[in-house]
């Protein structure tokens, strides 16, 4: 057992869509943990980010905290896989790219019918601070390996957790695993 | 009007000419740049000068075209004398008439060169500014007045056509062209006589000859003032091509932003109509020819031909692939002559004066002179026509008189927007197609751009990439998307903000617009980038900032 | 018509010399991904997808507008041509706001086809984002901005197969559209027949039926050319 990996899985700027695939795998998560530790994710109760060998990073940046984040995880990882279409490339979590940031809020707090007279958008210290434009993991730090697809497979992830934790590189074009939307 | 008439009344011009008393040809330069500083009213004032004065039988006032230095315009110039004032005004202009014509004395520190460097101020000719030049397609530009047609016969003006119609097969007139290794002025430098020759061999008999007047480069303004000053050498030439390929319609196409340009040449066929030199049987021969002019609406891309033949068809301007080319299939899908407004220029002297004579100016390769629009940070900016392969170094500190300011010459930008910056390293590079092509430039139409030491080469690289941006016409994919993604990236490496991931993006981007792109204008487009890249990466590499890097590091696991 | 040799990735094909290069490639199964071109369209090489190397030719070619020529050697798959299909692939995903996890044609596009022809996994260049406009005017259709990838099939089949001329383009560079009438509502439109010929000749989820959802948009861009085909019978007669 001295080779056992390490994985994180994290949830930025998405719909935890991708988390639900991966959940998808079903039973092959015992494959999985025959070779590999999950030690952080949403699913696993973990305050600190560690170090580890594979991260699969779910959305996309859209604020100063994700910034923070990513960057930490990228620090903390052998590999970094940006995992599904919002952290390839945006997706529906940059669908509020066209529009200025006020708009976007405005129009949530302010203009939805479903809002009280009066309402303003947030903007307490305490919350994080949304960036201009949602950008995908590749904009802000080096990315070793993308799954795209609005989810992936729970397949395709399989496939590539076994690829890279029996050392090998998983390819997804030669798989006929690639997949937008 | 026959050939025999013509000549009649050739002869009866020049025994009027002769018989004038007039001993003073006062020119007042009414170019565009000239006339936007106010050379219009200072003529005015001028002539009603001359007139209040009585000097009549004496003094000729003549509006010009352009003459030259353009920086020191409103320009007067003595045409008999030899001797040119600067920075004329309404009210200078009458001591210069009292003194200079009346009096004979000049009025030193007005005149042009007055601070130069030589005592060439006396004659404007002595100066290197006129020295190293060597007029062939600006021969009457600043000379004669270009809204007459009598002043352009005198200047043996229509002898050319005449002798292509009467005394040359068209085959000769063509091989008189291809003799001269004349080429295309527009950018590309396309053998002119191999470019006749294609057309002329195309079985037709609907042929298209087209004038490419869109100029449509930043900083550029030869083809303007050539046509602002010499319609008619345009014209001829564009008649004399008519009959070497067997056109019979052609088409002047003259972008929207040049009024002046469009008012004379018009001016010019309508002249030339009445004149029997355009229209039915032409002197009295079987050879028919009439042209139009097609007004440019502003876009850049119209000036590349199967986009403008587009354009003059009514579609909307965008190129098509060739092949084939306009030469097979042109204008209506007939074949179609194109060429530049500079190159018809050239035509009138090699037909007149022989291939051989015009072969041997210039370089083994590059025949002829060129005309540039000297301009930036140089003592003495504006037209210039050079022999080809003259040094840069000749044109910016000899013609050009230096650098402003005694700054140090850091580039120098050639050919537009789809041209390249040359740095000091190589400043006596010959200005021919092939020198500025190994230095990753090109001659392109004949933009001049003169930087200084405060000149930033990355934003240099970005204005000019913006302006590609803005005016490609969004047909392919590589220019319409390209050109905004090199263009951002560019902003970006501005804005100090660029990272080494960016500038690896550019140089991907760059190559592949130009490997890839539908027409020229997207091939090109990055040629000012990757020229800079080439000779200034530096200044690229100083702009970006590690810090701004995407975190690469990985450490291991613990 | 004589037939000519073309050497096309190391193989000798006869064939007659009024065919495109494409033509030839497409009749000998040589893969060449497109999207300007539809068959029964006049071509414009506007996408330069289909760009290959021609010995003896210092420009790449796009082969749906060159015709072949005797002793044409041919190369369509090169590494060069590959990595700069795949550039032109990111760029029109780049390009616009292409979000295939919302759209109708999901599943069904041709862009999406061609990402994966390409081997494009994520898009290196950054997304432009821009503004663009839905078009819900048409009391049948919607023309969605966001996803048009100017491939200008829509203007063509509207302009030679319906003879309407409904469709054109308006502005330059990254700022053209594709625009109906003078740049008024679709719904508006006085030309527009409502044929839904530019709905099958969309290769993305540009122009569409409403009422239907995501992935549920069926195209059929091969019934441009069986009517023209039909057109020819008719005349026939």
């Amino acid at each position: 057992m001295k080779n056992r990996k390490k994985i994180a899985t994290v949830w930025l700027g998405g719909c935890s869509g991708c988390h639900m695939s991966f959940l998808d795998i079903d039973e092959r998560i015992l494959d999985i943990i025959q070779l590999a530790d999950i030690v952080k994710s949403p699913i696993v109760d973990q305050k600190e980010f560690p170090y580890v060998d594979l991260a699969l990073v779910e959305g996309s940046v859209t604020c100063d905290e994700h910034l923070a984040e990513i960057k930490n995880i990228r620090a903390k990882s052998k590999m970094l896989i940006a995992f599904g279409d919002c952290a390839v490339m945006t997706n529906v979590t940059g669908m509020r790219n066209y529009f200025p940031l006020n708009e976007v809020l405005d129009t949530s707090y302010v203009n939805a019918i479903s809002n009280d007279e009066g309402g303003e958008s947030p903007s307490h210290p305490c919350l994080m601070k949304l960036n201009d434009k949602a950008v995908p993991l590749q904009e802000v730090v080096t990315v070793d390996f993308v799954i795209p697809g609005c989810p992936p497979d729970a397949d395709t992830i399989f496939y590539v957790l076994q690829e890279f934790l029996n050392d090998r590189t998983p390819n997804l074009s030669t798989a006929h695993k690639l997949k937008y939307g | 009007m026959n050939r025999l008439d013509f000549h009649t009344k050739i002869a009866a011009l020049q025994q009027l000419d002769k018989t004038k008393t007039v001993q003073h040809r006062i020119g007042i330069c009414c170019g565009a740049g000239c006339i936007s500083s106010g050379s219009e009213e200072i003529l005015k004032k001028l002539e009603s000068e001359v007139q209040q004065r009585g000097l009549s039988e004496k003094v000729e006032v003549i509006p010009t075209g352009c003459m030259g230095p353009c920086n020191h315009g409103p320009l007067l110039k003595h045409l008999d004398q030899h001797t040119i004032y600067q920075k004329v005004n309404c009210t200078n202009i009458t001591s210069i008439l009292q003194q200079h014509v009346i009096e004979q004395t000049l009025i030193e520190d007005q005149l042009l060169f007055s601070d130069s460097r030589t005592n060439a101020h006396a004659d404007y000719r002595a100066d290197p500014f006129f020295k190293k030049q060597c007029k062939i397609a600006l021969r009457n530009c600043g000379k004669i007045n270009p809204e007459s047609i009598e002043a352009y016969l005198l200047q043996d003006g229509y002898k050319a056509l005449d002798k292509a119609l009467f005394e040359y097969t068209p085959e000769e007139i063509i091989g008189e062209i291809k003799h001269s290794r004349l080429r295309g002025r527009g950018g590309a430098g396309y053998p002119t006589g191999i470019k006749w020759e294609t057309v002329y061999k195309y079985v037709n008999n609907e042929k298209y000859v087209i004038c490419n007047g869109d100029e449509g480069d930043p900083g550029a303004f030869m083809d303007r003032s050539i046509l602002e000053g010499d319609p008619f050498s345009v014209l001829e030439g564009i008649t004399i091509a008519a009959y070497a390929v067997g056109a019979s319609k052609g088409y002047a196409y003259i972008r929207g932003e040049y009024p002046l340009a469009i008012k004379r040449f018009e001016s010019a066929l309508k002249q030339a109509r009445k004149w029997g030199l355009l229209g039915n049987q032409i002197l009295g021969s079987s050879f028919h020819f009439d042209l139009e002019v097609r007004i440019g609406a502003g876009a850049f891309v119209c000036g590349e031909e199967t986009a403008l033949i587009a354009s003059i068809e009514g579609k909307r301007g965008t190129p098509k692939p060739r092949p084939p080319f306009p030469a097979q299939s042109g204008l209506w899908g007939k074949p179609t002559l194109i060429n530049n407004v500079e190159t018809f220029a050239a035509i009138v002297p090699i037909v007149l004066k022989g291939g051989e004579w015009y072969s041997e100016i210039g370089t083994a390769k590059s025949a002829g002179t060129k005309v540039f629009a000297l301009a930036g940070k140089v003592n003495y900016a504006g037209l210039i026509e050079v022999p080809m392969g003259t040094s840069l170094r000749e044109i910016v500190f000899e013609i050009g008189g230096g650098m402003q300011n005694q700054a140090s010459f850091k580039a120098a930008q050639t050919g537009g927007p789809s041209g390249g910056c040359i740095p000091i390293e190589f400043l006596d590079v010959k200005m021919d197609y092939e020198s500025l092509l190994s230095l990753g430039s090109i001659m392109g139409s004949g933009g001049l751009i003169i930087m200084d030491e405060h000149s930033d080469m990355v934003d240099v690289a970005r204005f000019f990439m913006e302006f590609c941006m803005d005016e490609s016409c969004g047909k392919c994919v590589p220019c319409r998307v390209g050109t905004k993604m090199m263009h951002d990236l560019l902003q970006k490496i501005c804005i100090n903000k660029g990272t080494n991931k960016d500038l690896e993006r550019l140089e991907e981007l760059a190559l592949y617009v130009k490997e890839t792109s539908l027409c020229g204008l997207g091939a090109s487009a990055p040629n000012p980038l990757l020229s800079t890249l080439r000779h200034f990466r530096s200044e690229y590499e100083t702009r970006i900032h590690p810090s701004q890097d995407t975190v690469q590091d990985k450490n291991q696991s613990g | 018509m004589n037939t000519i040799h073309v050497n096309i990735n190391n193989i000798e094909i006869p064939t007659t010399a009024d065919k495109t290069i494409l033509d030839v490639c497409r009749e000998h199964k040589i893969d060449i991904p497109t999207m300007c071109h539809l068959k029964g369209l006049s071509d414009v090489g506007a996408c330069r997808l289909c760009i290959v190397e021609i010995e003896g030719m210092n420009k790449l070619q796009s082969a749906c507008t060159t015709k072949v020529a005797d002793h044409m050697i041919i190369q369509t798959n090169t590494d060069r041509i590959k990595k700069y299909r795949r550039i032109t692939t990111e760029l029109f995903f780049a390009e616009r706001n292409h979000v295939c996890s919302v759209c109708v044609a999901n599943g069904k596009c041709e862009l999406q086809n061609l990402g994966y022809q390409v081997e494009m996994d994520h898009v290196r260049y950054p997304f432009l984002f821009p503004q663009c406009e839905v078009d819900t005017s048409h009391p049948w259709y919607v023309m969605d901005h966001n996803r048009c990838i100017m491939c200008t099939r829509c203007v063509r089949v509207c302009q030679e197969v319906e003879g309407a001329h409904n469709w054109d383009v308006m502005n330059r560079g990254h700022a053209v559209r594709i625009i109906s009438d003078f740049n008024t509502p679709w719904g508006e439109s006085t030309t527009c027949t409502s044929c839904g010929k530019c709905l099958h000749a969309c290769p993305t989820g540009a122009i569409w039926p409403k009422a239907i959802v995501q992935g549920q948009l069926e195209k059929k861009p091969e019934i441009i050319e069986e009517l023209i085909e039909k057109r020819k019978m008719h005349d026939g007669f």
